[in-house]
């Protein structure tokens, strides 16, 4: 028993009978259908085509790609990710429904991997987004990447798979560390706190040091002017 | 009729549709799967993703509008089924006929239009305009082939057209009487389907899935359902149309499956027309082809 996890809880089954029936339905048809949205930030992605394609065929397992962050539910991060990128990927991460999922794929996404010393890159993924599973190697084979997956879909079917909760719960941690890297008057177009209450997440990590900041330079989004031909300039010749 | 059997039918007959349209989503899936030398998804698939979609935690909905699209796009095909005879039940079809069950195929696509058109995202409104530039281009050949259908039939009611195919066995079928209008309704009718090459207004690596690109949750889903009633719709309408309706349950489904694998078969083979071309080549080919089919009726 190396971890905590290992340590076998009994949880007291309470509740309606069927309702636990649905809930496990539910779970099921969730671990089940997977549509990831693949952010390929960088070399690793390249293992990707041959795990959804002929070789190795993601979909026989439930998973396909999407194309927006609106209909996936597990955001693939594949290898290293710039401080521009990274931008990017929690505007993405913001976006999507929970319960969501993100996996780091390759080694970079771990630690920095080859690129520990740049400047330009942001080291651990963990520490601006919850991540649910890592995939090490540089970069991983296809099967790395579905025995990857088919361990999430265990820990979802098993109800383990929770970390989106985390990003609620620990917001304060998150943008701390967000602030750290891109100054003080970073803000993303997602109501983060206002969510948290939403789904009665709201808890001591939530609001801290960090979000007073945020509340301090946060200017309120306007909805863009619909106009034709707004920045179109005359060719001046 | 009695009016509990009425209503019996009215349900009974979009449940049949909802269970057979997913078989026939999981059916392309793996055509598509076995093209490209895959196993494809498993049994269940269609109903795993629809249940979980409905069930995600978060659930955007851009305004009333948004919802009541997706509303009317399900409901549309929802209607249309009840004008669709199938082996033992004939629901509304007599009353109804095949110039209402037309107008009602068009529902889904306006009330996606005006979903879409709430969420403000540019990719969907591109969608959008290309899916309604598809409907004008597959819309016309379709309602040439069934003027001739209805005109060599004498009667727009679809359960006498299916009863006229059915009295002769096999050399009284539309697809045998009319061929031309048989090739010229199974091209629109691939058309209808937005599948490749002429999914122009999905297109995935392009305008992001057009007027699903804002749609999460039971949204998403609800057009996940949508897509089972419209492979349902269009096979079963071209099935009775052409090929006789079906007499048993079982020639019925065997008949519809086998229509829809044909351009499930072709789909995957071929990559996407631009709009324009899709224009010129819906308004060529199946045209021509439906003109010279219904002067031959004439
Ligand atoms: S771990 Fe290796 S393969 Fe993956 S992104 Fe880093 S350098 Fe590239």
């Amino acid at each position: 028993m190396s971890s905590i996890n290992q340590i076998p809880v009994i949880e007291a089954k309470k509740g309606n009978p069927l309702a636990r029936v649905f809930d496990e339905l539910v779970r099921f048809c969730r671990s089940r259908s997977l549509f990831i949205l693949h952010y390929c930030t960088g070399c690793g992605a390249i293992e990707l085509p041959p795990a959804m394609t002929s070789r190795f065929d993601m979909e026989r397992l439930g998973i396909q790609p999407m194309v927006s962050p609106r209909q996936a539910d597990i955001l693939l991060i594949t290898g290293y990710v710039s401080i521009k990128t990274l931008k990017r990927v929690i505007l993405t991460y913001e976006q999507m429904g929970s319960p969501k999922y993100v996996i780091g794929i390759c080694s970079c996404t771990v630690n920095g991997g080859m690129y520990w010393q740049s400047y330009a890159t942001a080291k651990k993924l963990d520490e601006y987004m919850p991540v649910d599973l890592y995939i090490a190697g540089c970069m991983p084979r296809p099967e790395a990447v579905i025995a990857g997956l088919q361990q999430l879909m265990d820990s979802i079917h098993a109800g383990k798979a929770n970390s989106w909760e985390d990003y609620y719960r620990n917001y304060d941690y998150y943008l701390g560390n967000q602030q750290k890297l891109f100054g003080d008057n970073w803000q993303t177009p997602t109501d983060v706190i206002a969510e948290a209450k939403h789904y009665n997440l709201l808890s001591k990590g939530t609001l801290g040091v960090h979000t007073r900041l945020l509340e301090q330079h946060q200017q309120p989004l306007e909805a863009l002017e619909m106009r034709l031909g707004h920045n179109l300039k005359e060719p001046t010749e | 009729m009695a009016p509990l059997e009425l209503l019996l039918e009215l349900t009974l007959m979009p449940l049949v549709a909802f269970l057979v349209g997913m078989m026939m989503v999981l059916m392309m899936r793996r055509i598509a799967a076995r093209i490209q030398r895959r196993v494809g998804p498993p049994l269940f698939q269609p109903l795993y993703d629809i249940v979980k979609l409905h069930s995600k935690q978060t659930q955007v909905s851009h305004g009333l509008i948004h919802d009541i699209g997706i509303v009317m796009a399900m409901g549309g095909y929802i209607a249309a089924e009840t004008l669709l005879p199938v082996p033992g039940m004939n629901g509304i079809a007599e009353k109804g006929g095949i110039i209402t069950l037309l107008y009602l195929m068009m529902i889904p696509s306006l009330g996606l239009a005006l979903g879409v058109g709430q969420c403000a995202n540019p990719n969907g409104s591109i969608g959008i305009a290309r899916a309604l530039t598809a409907m004008l281009a597959y819309d016309i050949p379709l309602v040439i082939v069934i003027f001739g259908v209805a005109y060599a039939a004498g009667t727009t009611n679809l359960v006498d057209i299916i009863a006229q195919q059915q009295a002769g066995g096999f050399a009284t079928w539309g697809a045998v009487q009319m061929p031309l209008l048989a090739v010229a309704g199974l091209i629109a009718m691939h058309a209808s389907l937005g599948k490749q090459p002429f999914e122009i207004y999905i297109a995935p690596a392009e305008i992001a899935t057009g007027p699903m690109v804002e749609m999460s949750g039971k949204h998403l889903g609800g057009l996940f359902v949508m897509q089972c009633f419209q492979l349902y719709t269009i096979s079963v309408l071209y099935v009775s149309l052409f090929l006789g309706g079906g007499s048993t349950w079982f020639d019925f489904l065997l008949k519809s499956f086998l229509v829809l694998a044909i351009p499930a078969s072709i789909a995957y083979l071929f990559p996407r027309y631009r709009t324009e071309d899709l224009l010129r080549l819906m308004w060529k080919w199946p045209v021509m082809l439906g003109l010279i089919g219904v002067a031959f009726v004439l």
